[in-house]
């Protein structure tokens, strides 16, 4: 029996009700009076100095009520790593020069769509062309385009993590393997696009609707660029259409929109076409890896190094914390004598890249999980047991850098093996690639520079027993609202449904750092289930004064039962306890308070999440058309919390990660997008989708509420290299650039069949 | 432009509308009449979040002028319901975390309902060909498939019937 | 945004036909509008009178008669055509290149008139109904006249349609003795438009040589082109791997492809050899077994 009244067990979605109705109201919907239609106007160049706007003409157009530019801002340079001033490089209406093709440059506001978009047509902007760079080796050389002034060479940020003595090891090493791969971008694809609603008001408080996965965020950068006091903003977001990663930073939208709107004092909307989010959202990041592995004959690890360049595009947003990232997660999840990475974040005229869902573990994965299979595969060795060899184990220390809390990696090789041998023999089309990888649960350092503590909890418990659970956390999909509801509940003692949870609008809601990074389970999890401890405590002290017994029995509430632990069948009904504390408190709600932020738990995350993937993959030797045939996922979570959640949110990881492997090409010329609209930019539909069964292995995460840990997006880190191994075992050819399209795959094995033919 | 009268029939329920022709379908359903279940995402014809029913027929209400849809029946995911009681196919998607996001949902479940009107016993496969359409970027699908197979299965008959 | 323009619906066809000779230079013809209201909405089309003829049941049927073969209307959708038993008896070919065209919801709306009309050279239907020696009617208030499918398309995106004319009727003969139809495209996603496609008619001879042969080549110029040289490769010959793999190069250079972001001129050759070659093989075989 389940230890658990609540935790791992099916229930509903809290939203669900909303979501299947069509009731679910997003910025997409919203409507409020007196609302004006905003529309941007983009750059066409990719680098060019701004010499003279002219609205008048868009102006004297009827139904248009303003026009905003640079001009009409601060000014100020803001980013998300606001501890780092000199990575706040962004203006998103530029003052002085545009940066990338798509960069807002004027925003209008009008009665209808329609007339915003005319009028866009009628603002004359007079630029002066500069010469552009796109890719970052390009970037990076003596005679490139300076892109931001004081940035020598175009190298936006670096990252250098080491340990161990790297060159000691390569000596004690047996083999080496170099190799290079160029990893590709990737759109987010949110179906709801960018959307905000902004409305300032002559009492000086400015409210924003925005689709948005970090509501406090946005209002502390609001507050800083539009100069207002983060009190007098207000973000609301109670339903978010997918975030990925997109949304937790200011966009077009939301800022072009509060401009817009102080300007004119009235609400302004603004919703991004498909085509807007593809040229003008940041993107996953583009990254060029050079990897130089050694290990012994018999398989252990000895030493790594790698140096990476990626394309940062115009502006930093997220991309220094990809950086490091992806260095990071490149050695996971082994253990390495000697380690170094050295990343180099380069700006380049082209649409900045941020952070994606695997925030650069699956560009790292796609370099090391293929590279590792191929010296398995040079040495002859089974590649499982060679990384079973070398993994993390529960209390390894990276050095220098985190200590392990729980780790189910080892587990998770028995299970994909004895998958792996019941398949048998495949036909010689098919095969089955592996990777490995790992995930934090949340990050520890701190570059937005919150003063908060990182996730906060309000539990308000009402006289006929309901519940009100204020978070900041933010729900986009990922079912955060039903899992802190179900740690909550099972926390109280009570069922999901006497909790309605609160989220989504920072006038009402404690801050929290928002839904990226996989940190809410982990966090806000943890803040909700000190909320609901101090709640219950709060209870309990009437349900022992009443109880009178034996100081060493203790009280507790389970399915809404307060009884005595011991003796479970004496009790009464929790509802009854809380009128009496209700009244005992001289008619004030019990409310609890909760609050999480990392501490000694190192600089990164403070628990990592372990999965091994296996996926049958069958292609078309003559057209190289690759199809998902099945798969199996061994994935440590620690404890699962939100059953049903949890197995969308893998098999939705799935499907972008398959995405980032095969299917999501994003090519640029001269930095313009060529296929910003979902004809050309291929998303996997139903038809294309495996099954995608996930093997849960049991651990218990000491730092995570009831043992969990993050999932959803750890599971975006392995699927790329596990199908270009899969490829590599069907035919031999090493695929060194993601997405894996069929022309790569017909290439490669011409390319071999030649060299075949050479040898003789 | 000049603006002319449409009578239309959504979920069961007449509208007068006046409107210019070349108004989409969607933007009469969703800011005219003020159903707001019904989504867009793109511009394409490509991702299925605004489907909706003609006549028992899942079309993609961004490619129809709402002038062609003049005495034809179109149901709206907020016609699915009837008086508060959930159709067997929004019971579904609850009981398998069909949805994530939610954005896609509406489009969805009415390709699911007009498949499994056409085809009350549809094969995976089929299923799968079914919502080919409806692009979802949170659930990779497979929970959508449960949802219509279990209603395929007779899961959410109603007693009685 | 779509432009303005004036909204025109003809109750019958000869009031359309009447509405295009006043209009004929600045009016368009909207039926299911699935690729028309896309390129509106970009504004990359205006006009200044749109004629519906979405509502002309009359131009909704699907005949079959021993003789003629099929008569199919202009304003017959895609899924009824993917539905048709009749058709399905005689071209299943058809109810195969439909059900992997595009989602239900375009082919519950779309109209294979309007399909045909569009002329995109990266469809499906025009290529098979090529391959099946189909003929097109189109009418406008003089008369009407009918035209080989295949000498319809003029160029990238330009029929031969007069601009007071309507494609009322697509016209399919009867199916021939000993003669199978297949089709096949790549793609990366089952029911997306075609990288390439290959559309392949075998008639056989009693003793299994192949008595005529039509292979149509789609998204691999800028009309869907006959690969005339394939077809003489095949013709009085027996199957073989051989003479599969040569028609297949054949089509191969017959083709006008371009280099885009889904493939490069030299891949998309590549793939017509190797679909030529699969597809001539499955039309084949499928005529070995009639």
């Amino acid at each position: 029996m389940s230890k658990y009244s609540v935790i791992n067990t099916h229930v509903h979605n809290v939203d669900g009700i909303a979501k299947v109705t069509g009731r679910a109201t997003y910025t997409f919907d919203v409507k409020l009076p007196g609302m004006l239609y905003g529309k941007i106007l983009r750059s066409p160049h990719p680098h060019a100095k701004i010499v003279n706007i002219d609205s008048s003409k868009a102006l004297e157009l009827p139904g248009v009520i303003g026009v905003v530019t640079g001009k009409d801002t601060l000014g100020i340079k803001q980013g998300i790593w606001r501890r780092y001033q000199d990575l706040c490089d962004e203006q998103i209406l530029p003052v002085d020069k545009v940066r990338y093709i798509g960069e807002p440059v004027a925003a209008v506001a009008a009665l209808s769509e329609e007339i915003a978009e005319q009028a866009i047509d009628l603002i004359e902007v007079q630029y002066e062309v500069l010469p552009a760079v796109y890719e970052p080796m390009e970037a990076i050389k003596k005679e490139a385009p300076e892109i931001h002034q004081g940035f020598e060479r175009n190298i936006n940020v670096t990252r250098h993590i080491e340990w161990g003595d790297v060159e000691e090891a390569f000596e004690e090493a047996d083999y080496i393997r170099e190799d290079w791969f160029k990893c590709g971008g990737q759109a987010h694809m949110c179906m709801e696009t960018r959307a905000a609603v902004s409305s300032y008001t002559p009492d000086g408080k400015l409210t924003v609707y925005h689709s948005t996965q970090a509501p406090y965020y946005m209002q502390g950068l609001l507050a800083g660029v539009l100069g207002l006091k983060e009190g007098n903003i207000r973000v609301i977001s109670h339903y978010v259409g997918g975030g990925f990663g997109g949304k937790f930073e200011l966009d077009g939208a939301i800022f072009c929109s509060a401009v817009l709107s102080m300007k004119l004092f009235r609400p302004v909307k603004i919703v991004f076409t498909r085509e807007e989010d593809f040229i003008a959202t940041k993107r996953r990041t583009p990254m060029f890896y050079y990897v130089r592995t050694g290990v012994k004959k018999d398989g252990t690890f000895c030493a790594r190094e790698a140096k990476v360049f990626t394309n940062g595009g115009a502006y930093t947003g997220m991309g220094a914390t990809a950086l490091y990232l992806t260095g990071f997660f490149h050695s996971f999840p082994y253990r390495w004598k000697g380690y170094r990475y050295d990343g180099y974040r380069v700006y380049t005229n082209t649409l900045p890249s941020s952070a994606m869902r695997g925030f650069g573990a699956p560009q790292a994965m796609f370099c090391s999980e293929q590279q590792i299979e191929w010296i398995a595969a040079d040495l002859g060795l089974d590649s499982l047991e060679m990384r079973r060899k070398n993994a993390h184990y529960t209390g390894y220390e990276v050095p220098d850098q985190a200590t392990v809390g729980s780790c189910g990696i080892n587990q998770c090789f028995d299970t994909v093996k004895d998958w792996t041998k019941k398949k048998g023999k495949l036909p010689g089309n098919r095969a089955i690639g592996f990777s490995a990888a790992g995930f934090m649960s949340g990050g520890i350092f701190n570059w937005f520079d919150a003063p908060y503590a990182f996730s906060s909890a309000v539990v308000t418990i009402n006289n006929d027993g309901t519940v009100e659970l204020h978070v900041g956390a933010q729900d986009i999909g990922q079912g955060s609202n039903t899992t802190l509801a179900i740690i909550c509940a099972e926390t109280l003692g009570v069922k999901v449904e006497d909790i309605k949870v609160h989220s989504g609008d920072t006038d009402h809601c404690p801050a929290d750092l928002g839904a990226w990074g996989s940190r809410q389970t982990l966090m806000a999890g943890n803040a909700v289930k000190m909320a609901a401890e101090d709640a219950k405590r709060q209870l309990l002290e009437f349900a022992y004064a009443q109880s009178g017994s034996n100081i060493v029995y203790d009280l507790d509430i389970k399915n809404r039962w307060v009884h005595a632990i011991a003796r479970p069948e004496r009790g009464y009904d929790y509802a009854e306890l809380v009128k009496k504390a209700t009244r005992g408190k001289d008619g004030q709600r019990i409310v609890g308070r909760g609050y999480y932020t990392p501490h000694r738990k190192g600089m990164i995350s403070p628990a990592y999440s372990y999965m091994l993937q296996a996926v049958e993959v069958e292609v078309d030797k003559e057209t190289g058309r690759i199809k998902l045939v099945d798969s199996l996922t061994a994935h440590d979570c620690g404890q699962p919390i939100n059953h049903l959640g949890l197995i969308g949110q893998l098999e939705g990881a799935f499907s972008m990660a398959a995405g980032y492997g095969y299917l999501e090409y994003m090519p640029y010329e001269d930095g313009k997008l060529m296929n910003p609209n979902l004809v050309d930019y291929k998303v996997i539909r139903a038809t294309e989708m495996p099954e995608v069964p996930v093997a849960e292995i049991e651990t218990y995460e000491p730092e995570g509420p009831y043992g969990a840990k993050e999932a959803g997006e750890g599971l975006t880190n392995p699927t790329a290299a596990a199908i270009g191994n899969a490829i590599f075992h069907a035919f031999g050819v090493q695929m060194k650039e993601c997405p894996i399209r069929p022309e790569m795959v017909v290439n490669a094995l011409k390319e071999k069949e030649a060299m075949g033919e050479k040898g003789g | 432009m000049e603006k002319r009268l449409l009578k239309l029939k959504v979920n069961g329920q007449e509208y007068e509308l006046y409107i210019t022709p070349k108004t989409l379908l969607v933007e009469v359903i969703r800011d005219h009449i003020g159903l707001t279940g019904t989504k867009r995402g793109c511009e394409t014809v490509s991702c299925g979040a605004c489907t909706v029913m003609i006549d028992d027929m899942a079309v993609k209400s961004c490619s129809i002028l709402a002038v062609q849809a003049e005495g034809r029946h179109i149901t709206t995911v907020e016609g699915l319901e009837r008086n508060g009681r959930l159709a067997p196919i929004q019971k579904a998607f609850l009981d398998h975390g069909s949805y994530q996001c939610g954005f896609c949902t509406p489009g969805m479940l009415i390709s699911c309902e007009a498949l499994l009107k056409e085809n009350p016993t549809p094969t995976k496969e089929e299923i799968r060909e079914g919502i080919e359409g409806n692009i979802c970027r949170c659930t990779g699908y497979n929970s959508i498939v449960r949802a219509v197979e279990a209603v395929a299965k007779g899961d959410y008959r109603e007693e009685g019937t | 945004m779509i432009h303005d323009f004036t909204y025109l619906k003809p109750g019958t066809l000869q009031e359309a036909l009447s509405m295009l000779s006043d209009h004929k230079d600045e009016c368009k013809i909207i039926c299911g509008g699935q690729s028309l209201l896309i390129v509106m909405r970009q504004g990359l089309l205006v006009t200044d009178y749109l004629i519906d003829i979405k509502g002309l049941k009359e131009l909704s049927y699907i005949t079959y008669d021993e003789k003629e073969g099929f008569k199919i209307g202009a304003t017959t959708t895609h899924r009824m055509i993917e539905t048709s038993g009749l058709i399905k008896q005689r071209f299943p070919v058809l109810i195969a290149v439909e059900k992997r065209l595009a989602s239900i919801q375009v082919r519950n709306w779309g109209t294979v008139g309007g399909n045909l009309a569009h002329g995109d050279s990266s469809g499906d239907l025009a290529p098979t109904l090529i391959a099946l020696g189909a003929r097109i009617k189109l009418a406008s208030s003089k008369g009407s006249r009918v035209v080989p499918l295949e000498e319809f398309y003029t160029g990238l995106f330009e029929t031969a349609l007069g601009k007071d004319e309507l494609v009322v009727e697509v016209q399919v003969p009867p199916a021939r003795p000993g003669r199978a139809t297949a089709y096949e495209k790549f793609n990366l996603i089952r029911n997306d438009q075609a990288i390439v496609g290959v559309a392949a008619a075998v008639t056989l001879e009693k003793g299994g040589a192949c008595k005529e042969a039509r292979v149509v080549l789609s998204n691999a110029g800028v009309t869907p082109i006959r690969a005339k040289s394939a077809e003489m490769v095949l013709i009085g010959k027996k199957l073989a791997d051989a003479l599969l793999l040569k028609a297949g190069e054949a089509a191969a250079g017959d083709a006008d492809p371009v280099s885009d972001i889904h493939a490069s001129e030299e891949y998309r050759r590549h793939l017509i050899k190797v679909l030529t070659k699969r597809i001539v093989r499955q039309a084949w075989e499928q005529a070995t077994h009639l």
